[in-house]
């Protein structure tokens, strides 16, 4: 199996690793950086999102991304979303509502509303629904994600 | 009573939403544990086949590998099952069905497991299967178990069916079927076990039933219950289909073998093959009544597909009889239901629990009986629902909840107004359609249904709930913490949950039957009280004082002259003496000693109901065949609302479990005679499939049994969701699809 070498930039944090190139980004947040909020859930097929991460500011299914392909690239994990132990807006939007049951699509919900929030900061349903689509939810039906969402974009409105 | 409430019926925030959110939350793959290794099964190809022969030595002798294990290497019990211990531990001879786990290779990486998993030989001699319930049933067929393929047949009759037949003016007769559904939840199985330096073992599941899954590992390792620890991890998701002990049973085997530590998660697509679905089933229904509407006779033959296994398949089976005939008076009824075994993926308990498949049939035929009476299908059935003290099929009456049904009505009624004036979408055509359900509470009698409970008091005040159930994600911790909260006048911040463990926890027994907030609320008042008479004895034996003069009020123990000591200083000094305040208390249903005819062995009857109504409107495609359910009004009766938020989540997430029920999900078998078993082709809905508006209406009938007069709303969300979709695209198109799901490909063929 070959190994290479890779520099990421993970929420703000430089680390070089030596690593098996099979292996996703996936693999490596969660078992050699410890960062295990982002989930498997569909097998590595990338239909679940709850994997879900930002490269580079763009949501990416990191059980998609082969490691080799995330060198030099800097990821956002759902680690990293809160300040200085302050959670994210998104993240208290999800709490509010009532976003969050089981939890286990929760942190790929929260980064694909970011990356959303980030492009568009005011949101309506329809793309709302389609930045989510490819987040699977079993439990919320997801009326109350899309609250969330709402909520957040005018807590961060307001505090601009 | 409502206005005296401080914390029931608030949108109170999970507690446990925090570490979700930041994604530290530990579900069992994120727990780290030193030394870790992996265990992964080799499992059948063959739907049926002898095993001729399994060499695992060049898989042994690979690197990093710990051991591999058949099932000669088991040492106690070599078989598992909650009312048949019909389901091997790791194959025996002969496999079952496609994805049984054959041989277990442990690795000490993920890696090396699965390359000697590809090492081991086995040699199978394929055997013919059967698939289909009704065809297991004929002589000649392959048999599942050596004792035939009929698991369980349930007849339950009431007074004269052909009677009421023949005095009947209609007659509908129709066949429906319903496929196979997985839960997937979005975590899929998962178990890590540790084999301790003192010969104990701790499991960490995943799981609705943490004490359940100690027995079942105590049988496999033949070790004494006292010997394994089980913990309940964060759950992610759960519907039912954790209520199997396979992977922590062979996770906890694995741990015995290399003495150290193991971690086994199925994948998705194992999850699809190996694991317990909703089970599918054909239905038979006969109905007949008179000309005004009046229903007299019901006759039903349901054949049940359980697949390789028993698991809950024979309580699915009488569930399903039970609520058969629906929120409906029938004089005269036959139900006979088979639960039958055939060389498919296994099906046991979820959410429903037998009743979407009976109320997607039932209620397709009141739409039928509807159409042949020339009858607005809405006052067909008013005519013919429950009222309060009416009996259903097992002869129980049902309570004051069945006034719901009529407000469900004439809420539906005027919703139909509204939603045939909505325009529908350019080239698509609009359909109404509606169903109304009844689902039971409770595990039913005869088989123990309690729950208990512990609280503590802490020496800072707050209290610690020793829940002895999982939350499941559903937020049975915060309603909970609410009933505490609430019954000893505390704040909601006051709470806190302990995580389940079976050294320290109460048995508060397996999570289902939408039974917990009933059960839980009831065990938290009462433990309550008898949390507050410890604290006012303590603080008796402290101040010297007779109990009679001291009273307890929000947090504090008042004193004679009215001075507030808050219960932290009684709750420390008794901590510090080793005697902590603590109380625990368990609640059952009161369910009835006579029993009918129309009373089964396991689990039925049960005595608390819960109803439901949905509305829908539906965009029917007619050159796509697609259907897109846009407008849902859901009907509910909870007795009393608990927690707002959580209750409009769990309707809001039945729905969404309803739509995908009727439109999409069907583990089916594919052209390559394998089982679809990925989301790419198992299509769950997505935000963008969910309806425009889900719009929720929750009377609140009290429930006299239960806590503040709550009941139980957690599977019901879903039943009517089906039907309601089916009747809204025959509205639409006049297609009547009688056998889920209704994909875009069937309807389009239908409408050609």
């Amino acid at each position: 199996m070959k190994t290479i070498q890779v520099q990421l930039d993970v929420n703000g944090r430089s680390y070089h690793l030596s690593t098996i190139a099979a292996r996703t980004l996936l693999d490596v947040l969660r078992e050699d950086l410890g960062l295990t909020g982002a989930k498997d859930a569909c097998g590595g097929e990338g239909e679940c999102g709850a994997c879900t991460v930002l490269m580079d500011g763009a949501p990416v299914n990191s059980c998609m991304v082969l490691i080799g392909q995330a060198d030099g690239h800097q990821i956002e994990t759902i680690e990293g979303l809160s300040q200085n132990g302050q959670p994210h807006p998104i993240q208290k939007a999800f709490v509010e509502a009532g976003a969050v049951q089981c939890g286990y699509c929760t942190p790929g919900a929260v980064i694909a509303s970011k990356a959303l929030l980030d492009r568009v900061p005011r949101p309506d349903d329809d793309q709302i629904r389609e930045a989510l689509a490819g987040n699977l939810c079993r439990c919320t039906g997801y009326s109350k994600i899309l609250a969330a969402v709402h909520i957040a974009a005018e807590e961060i409105h307001h505090d601009r | 009573m409502t206005a005296e409430l401080q914390i029931i019926g608030k949108s109170a925030p999970r507690k446990d939403s925090w570490a979700k959110v930041t994604g530290t939350a530990q579900y069992t793959a994120d727990i780290p544990l030193k030394g870790l290794c992996y265990g992964t099964l080799v499992r059948s190809p063959h739907h049926h086949a002898r095993i001729r022969w399994i060499d695992t030595s060049e898989a042994r002798s690979l690197p990093g590998v710990e051991a591999v294990l058949t099932s000669q290497d088991v040492p106690g019990s070599k078989t598992f099952g909650p009312f048949v211990q019909d389901q091997p531990v790791l194959a025996i001879d002969e496999v079952h069905h496609q994805g049984e786990p054959v041989v277990l290779v442990v690795a000490k990486s993920k890696a090396a497991a699965r390359q000697a998993a590809e090492c081991v030989q086995v040699e199978y001699e394929p055997l013919p299967a059967v698939f289909d319930p009704v065809e297991a049933l004929q002589p000649g067929q392959p048999r599942v178990h050596p004792e035939g393929n009929l698991l369980s047949s349930y007849e339950v009759s009431f007074n004269d069916v052909f009677a009421g037949f023949a005095q009947a003016d209609v007659i509908v007769e129709e066949e429906f079927s319903v496929q196979r559904i997985s839960p997937a939840y979005m975590e899929p199985e998962n178990s890590l076990a540790r084999w301790n330096l003192d010969d104990s073992l701790t499991v960490w599941v995943s799981s609705q039933k943490p004490f359940e899954d100690r027995k079942a590992i105590a049988e496999v390792l033949g070790l004494p219950l006292e010997k394994i620890q089980v913990i309940g991890a964060v759950i992610g998701g759960a519907f039912g289909g954790r209520e199997d002990s396979s992977i922590a049973i062979l996770t906890a085997l694995a741990a015995w073998a290399i003495r150290g530590s193991v971690q086994i998660a199925n994948t998705r697509q194992e999850s699809f093959v190996a694991h317990p679905k909703r089970h599918p089933a054909r239905l038979h229904l006969k109905v007949g009544a008179r000309q005004d509407g009046t229903l007299l006779a019901l006759q039903v033959i349901v054949h049940m597909n359980t697949g390789a296994f028993a698991s809950y398949g024979p309580a699915v089976g009488q569930l399903l009889t039970e609520v058969m005939p629906g929120p409906y008076r029938i004089p005269n009824t036959y139900i006979q239901t088979n639960v039958v075994y055939t060389h498919s993926p296994y099906a046991g308990a979820m959410r429903g629990f037998g009743s979407p498949q009976a109320h997607f049939a039932m209620e397709s035929c009141m739409d039928l009986l509807a159409e042949r009476l020339g009858m607005d299908p809405l006052e067909l059935r008013r005519k013919n629902i429950l009222k309060p003290g009416d009996q259903v099929s097992t002869r129980v009456g049902v309570d004051e909840g069945a006034r719901s049904l009529v407000h469900y009505l004439d809420a539906m009624q005027e919703a139909r107004e509204r939603f045939r004036k909505i325009p529908p979408s350019a080239g698509k055509v609009n359909g109404v359609g509606l169903a109304l359900a009844i689902q039971t509470m409770g595990l039913g009698a005869k088989v123990p249904d309690d729950s208990s409970h512990r609280l503590e008091w802490l020496p800072d005040g707050q209290i610690l709930i020793h829940l002895g159930a999982p939350d499941l994600g559903q937020g049975l911790a915060t309603v909970s913490e609410q009933f505490v909260a609430e019954a000893l006048g505390l704040p909601f911040e006051a709470l806190v949950t302990a995580p389940i463990d079976t050294n320290t926890s109460p048995d508060g027994g397996v999570t289902c039957a939408s039974r917990m907030t009933y059960l839980v609320g009831n065990a938290m008042l009462l433990a309550a009280e008898r949390l507050k008479r410890g604290l006012l004895e303590k603080a008796a034996s402290m101040l010297k004082l007779p109990e009679g003069q001291l009273a307890y009020d929000r947090g504090a123990v008042i004193l004679p002259d009215g001075k507030r000591v808050p219960a932290s200083e009684f709750a420390s000094r008794a901590a510090d003496e080793g005697d902590p305040i603590c109380a625990e208390a368990m609640a059952t249903f009161p369910y009835p000693e006579e029993t009918t005819p129309q009373h089964l062995p396991i689990g039925m009857p049960h005595v608390k109901f819960g109803f439901a109504g949905q509305i829908v409107r539906v965009e029917v495609d007619p050159e796509l065949g697609t259907v897109e359910v846009k407008d849902v009004l859901s009907l509910h009766d909870v007795g009393r609302v608990i927690n707002r938020a959580a209750l409009e989540g769990q309707i809001e997430g039945g729905v969404a479990m309803g739509i995908g029920y009727a439109l999409y999900e069907d583990v089916a078998m594919k052209s390559n005679q394998r089982w679809v078993d990925s989301f790419t082709e198992y299509l769950l809905p997505t935000a963008r499939d969910m309806p425009d508006h889900i719009e929720i209406q929750v009377l609140e009938i009290p429930e006299e049994s239960g806590p503040y007069g709550a009941k139980g709303v957690a599977e019901i969300s879903l039943v009517p969701t089906a039907p309601a979709i089916a009747n809204a695209v025959y509205d639409a198109v006049k297609i009547r699809v009688k056998d889920l799901p209704i994909t875009a490909e069937k309807l389009i063929r239908m409408l050609r």
